[in-house]
């Protein structure tokens, strides 16, 4: 019997609720907003990776024509933030830690002088020597990014669940080996950037890109030692997120300063070189020893896991990356007993942070090819290795992760019938081979405070259409749709009756954002039951107006019944006129929250961190060129375990949006760094996938009810991006027999594995 | 150095004094205020900010308003006819080929010069002709739906 239910509005492919004006180009993106007198800010930044200022000379930029404001930190009250360790300024106090970090900058009247203002700025650099690689960062007397941190490090995680020792003393083959993943940017191709006005009063207005709105406000109010109410953050369109536009970064603090100072508004948009330098904060990378025992069967006996992740220069939200790197995964298997060892090194380098998988396409790299390992070692088809050791509904994690639904053993079925999985195994061709990976992710996660919930307001207008106002984070993921789609169920109208307001700290009620694939989950569910709410008003005026029971009322395409007696019925409209233009009249608002049935993790990071966890399972073929290193990817197939769909749309451009990353993660990306300076900041030799690099796709999604939920619903943003590299290059070594382990695998690493093969 | 230049935009003709190094992407959102074209890298790799420049696609991030004399261009907000959207940009709006819709401008107009010579593309055509258009966010395969199904409304139009 399928798990799946049927609903008028939810699951039906509906179209985006912004799709005419994003076709138009009538969507207002960050550089569309234009402020009567708005200046244009540029930013001045560290030409080298570690030095102290002894000094700085604005005179001669101020005195240029055009310009009407210069900052540095002495601008600015010199208190440190973070997301998590309060380590970076809004501009270098002292000293500057990596190359593109903010010193000073410049509001002008037009973009020419504000460059020309930038060149007229005098700093007095001593260039300090610099820590690149994070393990000579940790040696004793390497040179220390922070004057705090012995050793570089930023954060030491080490804990063990079970018996790690009598475990792979059971065990009846043990594999081991070390992967190493590479930085990756987020590369949404519109640039961070913010408008800011500053009012007399001591109110800061900004409009910012950013898919986190609160968290956005909270930084800021921090960075700038002003009340959270002192500081308005109107989101604009959003043009790509990925964990980039959370709001680690300088660009709308400077903003807001330049701001302060010109008594103007003022607009700062990072070039695509700063969005590479100093912009969005890359995938953290990472080194991983992975080493597992298993037993004769298959069955997975033991995890230890050794991580060193490179945070860069200052942490953002690198230490909760770290833990989910070293720990997620032991939610996607059934596994008893796990240890891991993690630490997070600061170097004199961009400071990474959340991506997209936040540390699961790292782990995934390693695991998921140490799986393979297993099942080659044990002669077990990978395929049959996953479905021996798959979590369940049921299973809790080691590190106390509550599994309420999982269909991971019916993606592998999916998964296996797409491809042809047997058939194609027992016909391989030459330099061809297939390989697969698992993947779990989260529905929201519990780690900014004791909260992972959400809140909306539904008003009813006087035409009887619902408006949503919620501070969530829309960033071209199709959220807002998706929200419309749950309340119009829920109210019973037609979709098209349901409009969604763009995030406003000042108008909306708080929210975390965009992150940890949460929002459909955790704001679909406050969604939900602020339309609870407002059904129960809408039923309550109705009652009266049919001379009923409310609680016999339903709705259905925007008019309310007694059930059974369709033919007596009320619009909505009807019902919130009535409810207004009467003695004692008020219009119909309601307001719902959510929070997740999570815990806190305690300080052995042991606790239920999600609502729930979604799953699934990739698998590709591959044809590997063996005189020239070349790796196509002929065919690629996807099982995802979203429970219900809400907005089929939107899903499956997730999916394959993720897929695209992933690919672009295993193949092509990734930044050179010579002495911390990056070597290929731009697209021409960062390469991301373009239309021709995408294979063949298959994808589907599995017949799934999470029962906490809205309407069975559960997260899908990340899910897909995490396992591809490993999915990739457990092919790659299924048809030629190496492995490489670095990211991204280039043509070159094969042919070097493919020689050293020879011998 | 200023220069005084003529020019036609979505069909009205169009005069400005602009500096000649003025690249057509700020004239065009900066001094004009039409928005709808988007930078993406300033450089050339993305297509962000294609528009036609004489029926031919451009990055407009890479021609100077010295070069405009005379030319005839078309931006995405001159795709529409009349109220009338273009078939590329219903497809888009029905197949979900716009996820954060910042590309999608660029796309539109690739799509629409591809259209325009060929209007019955094969898949690997379109992948050809629109490989110079970066999206980071749909995987491009409800994009390629999308042209082919208004190449398939444009040939119902005009069979």
């Amino acid at each position: 019997m399928s798990k799946a239910k049927n609903f008028s509005v939810v699951g039906k492919r509906v179209q985006r609720v912004e799709g005419f004006d994003k076709v138009t180009g009538d969507s207002k993106f960050i550089a569309d907003i234009h402020l009567p007198g708005m200046l244009t800010g540029r930013i001045l930044r560290s030409p080298y990776p570690h030095a102290r200022i002894r000094s700085i000379d604005t005179s001669k930029a101020e005195k240029l024509r055009g310009v009407r404001a210069v900052v540095t930190a002495e601008d600015t009250i010199k208190r440190p933030w973070g997301a998590f360790f309060a380590d970076q300024y809004i501009l270098s106090v002292g000293k500057t830690r990596y190359v593109g970090e903010e010193v000073a900058a410049v509001a002008a009247i037009d973009p020419d002088i504000a460059e020309e203002a930038l060149d007229l700025i005098e700093v007095d650099w001593e260039p300090l020597p610099g820590v690149f690689d994070a393990d000579e960062a940790m040696l004793d007397g390497a040179p220390l990014v922070h004057d705090d941190k012995p050793n570089n490090i930023a954060m030491h995680l080490d804990l063990e669940r079970g018996n790690i020792v009598q475990a792979f003393a059971d065990s009846d083959i043990i594999v081991e080996d070390t992967f190493t993943s590479m930085p990756q940017w987020h590369c949404a191709i519109e640039t961070i950037g913010s408008v800011a006005e500053y009012s007399p009063n001591g109110k800061y207005t900004i409009y910012m890109n950013t898919q986190t709105l609160f968290n956005a406000r909270y930084r800021i109010a921090t960075a700038l030692g002003v009340p959270e109410t002192d500081v308005r953050v109107i989101q604009s369109a959003v043009g790509g997120g990925f964990g980039g536009k959370s709001c680690d970064d300088n660009n709308a603090l400077v903003c807001a300063v330049l701001a302060r100072k010109a008594g103007k508004p003022v607009r700062v948009i990072n070039t695509r070189e700063e969005e590479f330098l100093a912009g969005c904060r890359p995938r953290v990378f990472m080194k991983i020893n992975v080493k597992l025992g298993f037993k004769k069967d298959g069955r997975i006996r033991a995890k230890e896991l050794k991580v060193i992740a490179d945070n860069g220069a200052y942490s953002a939200k690198a230490p909760a990356i770290t833990g989910v790197a070293a720990m997620r995964h032991d939610t996607c298997y059934k596994y008893s007993d796990v240890k891991l060892e993690a630490k997070l090194i600061y170097t004199n380098k961009i400071p990474t942070g959340a991506f997209r998988g936040f540390g699961n396409p790292s782990a995934e790299w390693a695991v998921e090819q140490a799986i393979d390992l297993g099942a080659h070692a044990l002669g077990i088809d990978p395929l049959e290795i996953a479905r021996i050791n798959a979590a369940e509904t049921g299973y809790v994690s080691p590190h106390g992760n509550r599994v309420t639904s999982c269909e991971l053993k019916q993606c592998l079925d999916m998964v296996e019938n797409m491809i042809d999985w047997k058939a194609k195994r027992a016909n391989k061709q030459p330099n061809t081979g297939m390989g697969l990976a698992c993947t779990v992710h989260v529905s929201g996660k519990r780690h900014f405070g004791d909260y992972d919930g959400s809140s909306a307001t539904i008003k009813i207008n006087e035409d009887g259409k619902a408006l949503i106002l919620s501070g969530e984070g829309e960033c071209g993921q199709g959220v807002h749709t998706a929200m419309c789609q749950i309340a119009a169920e829920e109210l019973g109208v037609p979709v098209e009756d349901v409009e969604i307001s763009r995030a406003d700290t000042d108008l909306t009620t708080f929210c975390l954002g965009a992150f940890a694939s949460r929002l459909t989950y955790v704001s679909g569910n406050a969604v939900k039951n602020a339309a609870t709410n407002v059904k129960q008003q809408l039923y309550e005026q109705a009652a009266e107006m049919l001379e009923a029971n409310a609680a016999d009322l339903i709705s259905r395409d925007g008019r309310i019944f007694v059930q059974g007696a369709e033919g007596k019925s009320v619009t909505v409209a009807d019902v919130a006129r009535a409810r207004l233009f009467r003695h004692n009249g008020a219009p119909i608002v309601g307001s719902g929250s959510f929070d997740a049935d999570s815990v806190l993790p305690d300080s052995t990071r042991f606790g239920n961190e999600s609502g729930a966890y979604n799953y699934g399972v990739q698998a590709a073929q591959v044809h590997v060129d063996p005189l020239t290193g070349q790796v196509k990817v002929l065919q690629m197939v996807v099982a995802s375990d979203c429970g219900t769909v809400i907005y089929p749309i939107g899903a499956e451009g997730q999916v394959e949006g993720g897929l695209a990353q992933g690919i672009g993660y295993a193949l092509t990306e990734g930044l050179q760094f010579d002495e911390g300076r990056p070597l290929n900041p731009n697209f021409s030799d960062y390469r991301i996938p373009s239309m021709r690099d995408m294979p063949p796709l298959q994808h589907a999604f599995a017949d799934s009810y999470e029962p906490t939920g809205p309407f069975g619903a559960k997260g899908l943003g990340e899910l897909n991006m995490d396992p591809t590299a490993a999915v990739i290059n457990n092919a790659i070594f299924d048809a030629v027999g190496v492995r490489v382990k670095t990211l991204p695998i280039t043509p070159e690493k094969i042919l070097r594995a493919l020689k050293e093969k020879k011998g | 150095m200023n220069k005084k230049i003529d020019f036609t935009l979505n069909g009205k003709a169009v005069s400005r004094d602009v500096p000649t190094h003025r690249l057509l992407l700020d004239l065009l959102r900066d001094e004009i205020g039409a928005t709808g074209t988007k930078e993406g890298c300033g450089t050339g790799d993305c297509g962000a900010c294609t528009v036609m420049m004489n029926g031919k696609p451009v990055n407009s991030c890479l021609i100077l308003s010295g070069e405009l004399a005379g030319a005839d261009i078309v931006t995405i907000e001159g795709l529409k006819i009349g109220a009338e959207l273009h078939a590329v940009q219903k497809a888009f709006v029905q197949d979900g080929g716009a996820q954060c819709g910042y590309c999608t401008p660029g796309m539109l107009m690739m799509s629409k010069a591809l259209l325009d010579s060929n209007n019955n593309p094969s898949e690997e055509e379109i992948r050809y002709a629109l490989s110079g258009n970066l999206c980071r966010c749909t995987g491009y395969a409800k994009i390629v739906q999308a042209v082919q199904d208004a190449a398939a409304m444009l040939r119902s139009k005009n069979p």
